[in-house]
């Protein structure tokens, strides 16, 4: 990881506040009362004092902030919704696949799993954070460090609800030799790339990031008071699905489906305010739409995700087949929209620049359309 | 696993035993003082390395918590001294006496001792501070003879000598490391202070500036305790070899 300096004197830039009174105060005003929070856990990873809670049950707190908050601004530097810069559309990418794994059962071909086994296996990391869950759907954090452990079927599919990968994350990056491997819904993986923007040791230890497709997640306590409202007994719950506009809980012994259009009531803030669907930022992105049914579709934009992927053709892991990317790209288009959702105040001066540039352009050739035409 | 078997004693075997132990108990009857030592006119000669009372020398320690993080029976607590410094103190009702603080430490600050009678009144006596373990224990003596246990042939003899040996050995201390803190990955540092608060000897100071904080450490102050190494939440500190003075 790079030979590394020693060093007695160092600075630190800090983030300017917006209101007076400590940082955390700031973030819970400018980003969590406004909704703007999409408990990515970036912040609770970052606090020194580790006063900052992240539960699936509640909204991101620090309940004794007035006492313990030491003022250092890290919370601050974390948090991705500080300066908001909204993603958008499929993003880059060099590789565009539908993929099935022979080896893992997932959520759907059980690619997201069948990338990170492939990595583990190559020593590109040696561990993996994956989402799992227990006997009654809480989402659980596991460190993954053999193949093996990716057979147990709680380990792999998708768990409709905040999971706090983040912190997690800290204590990986702590003990790996190799690297970590992280997969994570748009906000999580926003939160990996604005730590690693911020703090070196995530840009050293983090190799492979995969990231899901998301039109939106739920908190734990809401989604379960919903389902059982319908019906749903999450003991005897083997998979929860949305596809098609349906959410879809597949029981040992029956099967609940309902619109997931219902479910906007308890749909979370941040969500709403989140326009990234493909999730751009990610090394690999994995998600359902685009291949047909049992199939992942499989975006790879960086080039240590192509490098897994042939090595998973290479071994003859997975079979697999075409991408319509048209349904893809017609669902980013639907989640852009929800930049409406997002302040104008909120959003970073980075994106407004973008946005002024990009409509002075758009103005200047239609200014030269209309010319030309009226000449 | 391996399971010894008992050993199946013949009947002639079994009272030859009987017999032997009614004649040993005989003896020590009729010439006591063959068996067991005679507490406290006698003492028992330990060896060198037992692990009794532990002595502490607070110019050594280097305050760096090694041996409160190391007991296993969690006895070490170390206590704010008047000098701002933090120093080992003992609890003997929770001490397991594995000496594992002893072997820790780095600078030879915690020293062994063949002490092993110390009387207390209650449990709240046993807890032990700083001071007192600076200076053995005061106990009253009366032992005149050492006392060994010596196997000859199948018999196990006592040796009286009127050699009383030191219950507290000699030991060479360790050649002292002088090390330093430094930070070895500053673009991972939080700024969050928790070095600067953390340092018994102010070495390590952070000052804001705008919209940027300062940090220093300051190598002359740091004594190399690894403290703020142990605190940092993004363990980015570590201790570095002084180098030798004028080489
Ligand atoms: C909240 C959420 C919403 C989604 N919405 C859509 C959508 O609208 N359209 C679409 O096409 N795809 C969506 N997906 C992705 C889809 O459900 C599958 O995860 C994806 O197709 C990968 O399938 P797989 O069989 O390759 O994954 P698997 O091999 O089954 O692996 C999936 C991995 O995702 C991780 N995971 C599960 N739940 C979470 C969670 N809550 N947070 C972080 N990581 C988690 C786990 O580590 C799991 O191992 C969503 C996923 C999530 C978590
Ligand atoms: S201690 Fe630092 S990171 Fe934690 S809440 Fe306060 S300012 Fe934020
Ligand atoms: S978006 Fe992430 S970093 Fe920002 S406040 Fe919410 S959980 Fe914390
Ligand atoms: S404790 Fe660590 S992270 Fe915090 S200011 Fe000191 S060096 Fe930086």
């Amino acid at each position: 990881m790079g030979t590394q300096t020693e060093t007695l004197e160092w600075r630190v830039k800090i983030p300017e506040k917006k209101i007076e009174g400590k940082a955390w105060l700031n973030l819970k005003k400018r980003v969590i009362d406004t909704g703007l929070c999409t408990h990515c856990s970036a912040c609770a990873l970052v606090c020194p004092v580790g006063g900052i809670i992240s539960s699936p049950n509640q909204e991101i707190d620090f309940p004794e902030w007035e006492e313990n908050c030491i003022d250092c601004g890290a919370c601050i530097r974390a948090c991705h919704r500080w300066e908001y810069t909204p993603l958008y559309d499929l993003g880059d990418y060099i590789d565009l696949t539908a993929g099935k794994s022979k080896r893992f059962k997932g959520q759907d071909g059980a690619m997201v799993t069948e990338f990170m086994a492939s990595a583990l296996e190559m020593g590109l990391i040696d561990r993996a954070l994956f989402v799992g869950r227990d006997d009654e759907w809480r989402p659980v954090i596991y460190h993954i460090r053999s193949v093996d452990q990716l057979k147990n079927t709680r380990v792999t599919g998708t768990k409709y609800s905040y999971a706090s990968v983040l912190p997690e994350l800290k204590k990986a990056v702590e003990v790996t030799k190799k690297g970590v491997g992280v997969i994570g819904t748009p906000c999580i993986v926003t939160g990996v790339r604005k730590l690693q923007s911020e703090f070196k040791v995530f840009r050293d230890k983090i190799n492979l990031v995969v990231g899901l497709f998301c039109m939106e997640n739920f908190y734990y306590y809401q989604l379960r008071a919903y389902l059982e409202q319908k019906g749903v007994d999450l003991k005897k719950l083997v998979k929860m699905d949305i596809t098609k506009g349906k959410f879809i809980a597949t029981m040992t012994d029956s099967k609940v489906s309902f619109p997931v259009k219902e479910m906007d009531e308890i749909v979370p803030h941040g969500c709403e305010s989140c326009t990234d669907f493909a999730n751009v930022l990610a090394d690999v992105s994995v998600g359902s739409v685009g291949s047909k049914a049992g199939y992942s579709t499989v975006v790879v934009r960086a080039e240590v995700g192509k490098k897994v992927l042939d090595y998973i053709k290479d071994k003859g892991y997975a079979d697999f087949s075409k991408v319509n990317p048209e349904i893809i790209e017609k669902l980013t288009k639907l989640k852009k929209k929800r930049i409406k959702n997002i302040p104008e105040e909120y959003l970073s001066v980075a994106f407004k620049e973008d946005r002024k540039k990009n409509r002075e352009n758009k103005e200047n050739k239609e200014n030269k359309e209309n010319k030309e035409n009226t000449e | 696993m391996i399971k010894i078997k008992v050993p199946k004693l013949k009947m002639l075997d079994s009272v030859k035993l009987h017999v032997d132990a009614l004649l040993t108990g005989a003896k020590e009857a009729i010439r006591p003082g063959t068996i067991t030592i005679e507490y406290p006119r006698e003492r028992r000669k330990l060896p060198d390395n037992f692990r009794g009372y532990i002595l502490f020398s607070p110019e050594r320690c280097k305050s760096c918590w090694q041996c409160s993080f190391v007991c296993p029976a969690n006895a070490i607590k170390m206590e704010l001294a008047s000098n701002n410094r933090y120093y080992p103190s003992i609890d003997y009702a929770k001490c397991i006496f594995c000496h594992f603080c002893v072997d820790t430490c780095p600078v030879t600050a915690l020293r062994p001792t063949k002490i092993h009678d110390v009387v207390y009144k209650d449990l709240e006596e046993m807890y032990t501070p700083t001071e007192g373990m600076v200076n053995p224990p005061k106990i009253i003596r009366e032992e005149k003879y050492t006392v060994e246990y010596v196997v000859e042939g199948r018999d196990l003899i006592l040796k009286r000598t009127r050699e009383m040996d030191n219950l507290i050995p000699e030991i060479e201390p360790h050649a002292e490391v002088k090390e330093y803190s430094t930070c070895f990955d500053p673009e991972s540092c939080l700024a969050c202070g928790l070095c600067v608060n953390s340092c018994p000897v102010e070495a390590i100071s952070i000052t804001t500036v705008g919209q940027e904080r300062r940090l220093k450490i300051d190598r002359e102050k740091c004594y190399g305790c690894g403290i703020c190494v142990n605190v940092c939440p993004m363990h980015i500190l570590k201790l570095v070899k002084r180098p030798e003075e004028g080489g």
